[in-house]
């Protein structure tokens, strides 16, 4: 029998969150500390998960933590940044095998957990800040990392719209932050960003798995139990749910294939689940699916991109279409998936269409309580909505939405920039 | 129709492997408590066949590289129109690859697993294609190929393959070339299926939250058996021991370096490769996975970062061992592993490393039979190979000795069998922070 969502507070700010299910033969427990992005302090807390996981007081070398982790039958401690909307999220988690599992029935839950919280709550600091070898590290780790997304002209193409369409917003911040503050990185300005989060963010404890969550969440309690805490409060994402009028922006780099991004506002949803999963289906019968117009129409039948999509971001309430076209289909892509948009304004899809969106989405659904990373995403993402769901509940919603709700959904849509990234000289 | 049972007690899971009336081989592995079903139909046809003979062919012929993903994507269409419209009405998510030795079609779903299941057996087994629609297929293909040309991350791998590889077909990108792809044509793409896709040749794999019955039923009721076996002999490519180059070189649009370090393996035929691939994960984590000193000095000195990562790559015929990421310095990080691997050599494996990456390497593997496509994947893997009892993969790792560590370092790490492969930044276009 599996054990549903169940969330409660252990101090100020600090959530403990759970899912067990007999089935799985892992369990994955993740720290998340959320605070609101800021173009001042983003660079500096990007850092701070790697500086962490380079180790602890207690496995204070990065070697001797990883053979610690060897130890764990190659546990995996992994650390990242996320983006929710407004807010920077600086993920630890670690995953390893159930107790069950092991060769020698040694316990795992418990040394796991407790590697993490020393990960967390106690840095292997020198004179009170990062020892200065690692911060020169990872300081070059994140200007890399920010150098090697232009490799990925998709993802850059994307960003770069996001940004356009969103300067001066919170939400246009990147999450790793700015090359040109990156450089000015010092131990003591990481070690700063890693005690103001640590006493501002708000902190979300998630346990999936097969495990005994108890376990995990008694040394977390204990552990947090002497942190001083002045948690910041959550607000939910500011931006404009209209465009004004469509900017048009092309840039130029040395690519082969041309990508083209187009960014929408979605209008009003707020924190509405209904309309949230009208918004959802429309989405995805314009350009979520296999099936979708965008695919069939503008892809297959006239061979216009290599890729072409929608994604819907339901924390920003912004769609942004993305496309690989040559630069001579640049137009003729453009007025087609213009043409596709109009149609689902229209409502001139198929009933079937509007069947299998609704099986595609609801095959996702139902299959995130197959995986551990999929289950912790999930709920991670409903609590930064502010209202948690269960995937079978939010099923539910899609089902029920109708014809004449996504109609009106696509109708409450308006185009706010078209980004072109192309290359040098002509093709 | 045969049907054997392979359980572990360790895992708690039980695979069905049945030998259909069909012809059709299929490897069954319900698992409890999961809601996706993942299936995959695959044939043994992948880039590295470009040359191959039937009991009735005369001579072998050679065909033109990339055919195996074109045959892929053109599979998805016939009369009725394509597959993927078919799968919209059962809500499974559907797709397909070609690797270097296989074309696999998949689909993964949470509901109405048996109309699926139907749609799956049922488009594979249906070829249709004409002069005008292989025509529109080249297009879109030559899309796909530019698409990796522009990739760093391709290219990288590629040009190892063909600085190891002096003739074998594992070194041509798995799509071909535009000029490779405007020589195939519909006939030819019928005979590949023909010979290929006869399901004796083929095998279906499906893991996850689904009943023996219902596969069964379903393969009753579609699967027409085919008149008679195809078999099929592999033309024989003479490839030399040694490498082509050592070092291979690329200007691209990247921000950093990147660079794909390789040794040249020893084939010891299919099931040998895949055990010998465990052996060599472990061997390549010894001396430069995130526990080894080696990592720990490329990493204090700034010339790898966390994009570093080892892998073994086997087929049927060739295996490599590969060392990959970005780096300011690949020379230099190449050098290392070289002087590495030799003193390793010289100096022997220190039993308690090997206790660790062994303890290690079980853990991820108990990882890989916990999820829905990995189990698909490795049953459809130890088929290919010849092996029957897919858990056996855990005894390589539980049995593996030292001893048997420091021979496979000899055979398959030998610094006169390595090359390195970069992708640099096009002038100009490097960071601030060179240097």
């Amino acid at each position: 029998m599996s054990n549903s969502f169940h969330r409660e507070q252990l101090c100020d700010g600090v959530h403990f969150s759970s899912v067990t299910d007999p089935k799985f033969k892992h369990n994955r427990i993740t720290a998340n500390l959320v605070v609101p992005l800021s173009r001042e302090t983003v660079t500096d807390n990007a850092v701070v998960p790697f500086l962490l996981r380079k180790g602890c007081r207690s496995c204070p070398d990065f070697t001797r933590l990883n053979q610690k982790l060897y130890e764990l039958y190659g546990a995996s401690l992994a650390c990242d940044v996320t983006k929710y909307g407004g807010y920077q999220s600086l993920d630890l988690s670690i995953y390893g095998i159930d107790d069950r599992f092991t060769l020698g029935g040694e316990e795992m839950v418990r040394p796991c957990a407790q590697l993490l919280t020393d990960i967390l709550l106690d840095p292997a600091f020198v004179d009170g800040v990062f020892p200065e070898k690692d911060v020169e590290l990872e300081r070059q780790q994140i200007i890399d990392v920010l150098e090697s997304q232009i490799n990925d002209k998709r993802f850059y193409a994307m960003s770069r719209c996001q940004s356009i369409m969103c300067e001066g917003e919170k939400i246009a911040i990147e999450k790793y932050g700015y090359i040109e503050d990156a450089n000015k990185i010092t131990p003591a300005s990481a070690a700063e960003a890693y005690r103001r989060i640590l006493r501002s963010a708000q902190i979300e404890l998630i346990f999936v798995g097969c495990g005994n969550p108890d376990t995990a969440k008694e040394i977390f309690r204990q552990a947090f139990s002497s942190a001083e805490r002045a948690p910041v409060p959550m607000e939910p994402v500011q931006t404009r749910t209209k465009a004004e009028k469509v900017n048009e922006v092309t840039e130029q780099l040395d690519v082969a294939q041309s990508k083209l991004v187009m960014g929408f506002r979605t209008g009003e949803i707020g924190s509405d689940l209904k309309k949230l999963a009208a918004m959802r289906v429309m989405v995805a019968l314009y350009g979520g699916t296999p099936n979708s117009r965008l695919f069939v129409y503008v892809r297959e039948k006239q061979s216009l991109c290599y890729y072409c999509s929608a994604r819907l971001n339901r924390l920003t309430g912004l769609m942004f279409v993305d496309s690989g076209v040559e630069k001579a289909n640049k137009q003729k892509a453009y007025d087609e998936i213009m043409n596709q948009f109009r149609v689902m304004q229209r409502g001139e899809f198929t009933d079937d269409e509007i069947i299998a969106t609704k099986l595609l989405l609801q095959t996702s659904l139902n299959a995130v309580g197959d995986s551990l990373g999929a289950i912790d995403d999930w709920y991670m993402t409903q609590i930064m909505t502010g209202k948690v769901c269960s995937p079978e509940e939010e099923s539910a919603m899609i089902e029920a939405v109708t014809r004449e709700e996504i109609i009106a959904a696509a109708n409450q849509i308006t185009l706010d920039t078209v980004y072109f990234l192309t290359g040098k000289e002509a093709e | 129709m045969e049907k054997t049972t392979i359980h572990s007690e360790r895992l708690g899971i039980e695979v069905f492997r049945i030998k259909h009336d069909s012809g059709l081989t299929m490897l069954l592995c319900p698992m409890k408590g999961f809601s996706t079903a993942y299936a995959a139909f695959t044939t043994k046809l992948g880039s590295v066949d470009t040359r191959f003979k039937t009991q009735d062919d005369a001579d072998f012929v050679d065909v033109p590289e990339g055919v195996a993903h074109f045959l892929e994507h053109k599979m998805f269409e016939n009369e009725e129109g394509d597959a993927f419209a078919r799968y919209a009405k059962t809500g499974a998510s559907a797709n397909a690859f070609t690797s270097f030795d296989r074309t696999s079609y998949l689909f993964a779903c949470t509901d109405r697993f048996s109309e699926s299941l139907e749609i799956l057996l049922d488009f594979v087994r249906r070829p249709y294609f004409t002069k005008e629609s292989v025509q529109k297929e080249q297009g879109i293909i030559g899309q796909e190929i530019r698409m990796y040309d522009d990739s760093g991350d391709w290219r990288v791998m590629f040009n190892l393959l063909g600085a190891l590889y002096h003739n074998h077909p594992v070194r041509i990108d798995i799509a071909g070339t535009v000029e490779s792809i405007a020589q195939i044509d519909h006939e030819l793409l019928y005979r590949c299926h023909r010979t290929f896709y006869n399901l004796n040749n083929m095998v279906l794999c499906v893991a996850g939250n689904f009943t023996v019955e219902q596969v069964l039923e379903v393969a009753g009721r579609v699967l027409k058996p085919d008149a008679k076996p195809v078999e099929i002999e592999r033309g024989k490519v003479s490839e030399p021991d040694s490498i082509c180059q050592p070092l291979v070189e690329q200007k691209l649009s990247v921000a950093t370096p990147l660079f794909h370090f390789g040794f040249k393996g020893v084939s010891t035929g299919e099931a040998g490769n895949l055990k010998n691939q465990i052996l060599d994960e472990m061997l390549c984590d010894l001396i430069a996975g995130e526990a080894s000193p080696l990592y720990r000095r490329l990493y204090d000195a700034g010339i790898i970062n966390a994009t570093f990562g080892t892998e073994v790559m086997t087929g049927r015929d060739y295996m490599c061992a590969i060392f990959s990421g970005e780096s300011r310095e690949p020379e230099k990080v190449a050098e290392q592993i070289k002087e590495e691997v030799a003193a390793l050599k010289r100096d022997g494996i220190d039993r308690e490393r090997f206790e660790l990456i062994r303890r290690a390497t079980y853990g991820r593997y108990i990882g890989l039979y916990s999820r829905t496509e990995p189990v698909a994947g490795l049953m459809c893997a130890a088929h290919f190979a010849g092996i029957d009892d897919i858990f056996s993969l855990l005894d390589v790792i539980a049995n593996a000795t030292l001893e048997q560590m420091e021979e496979r370092l000899r055979i398959a790490f030998d610094p006169e069998k390595s090359a390195l492969s970069i992708v640099r930044p096009q002038d100009g276009e490097t960071g601030g922070t060179e240097g």
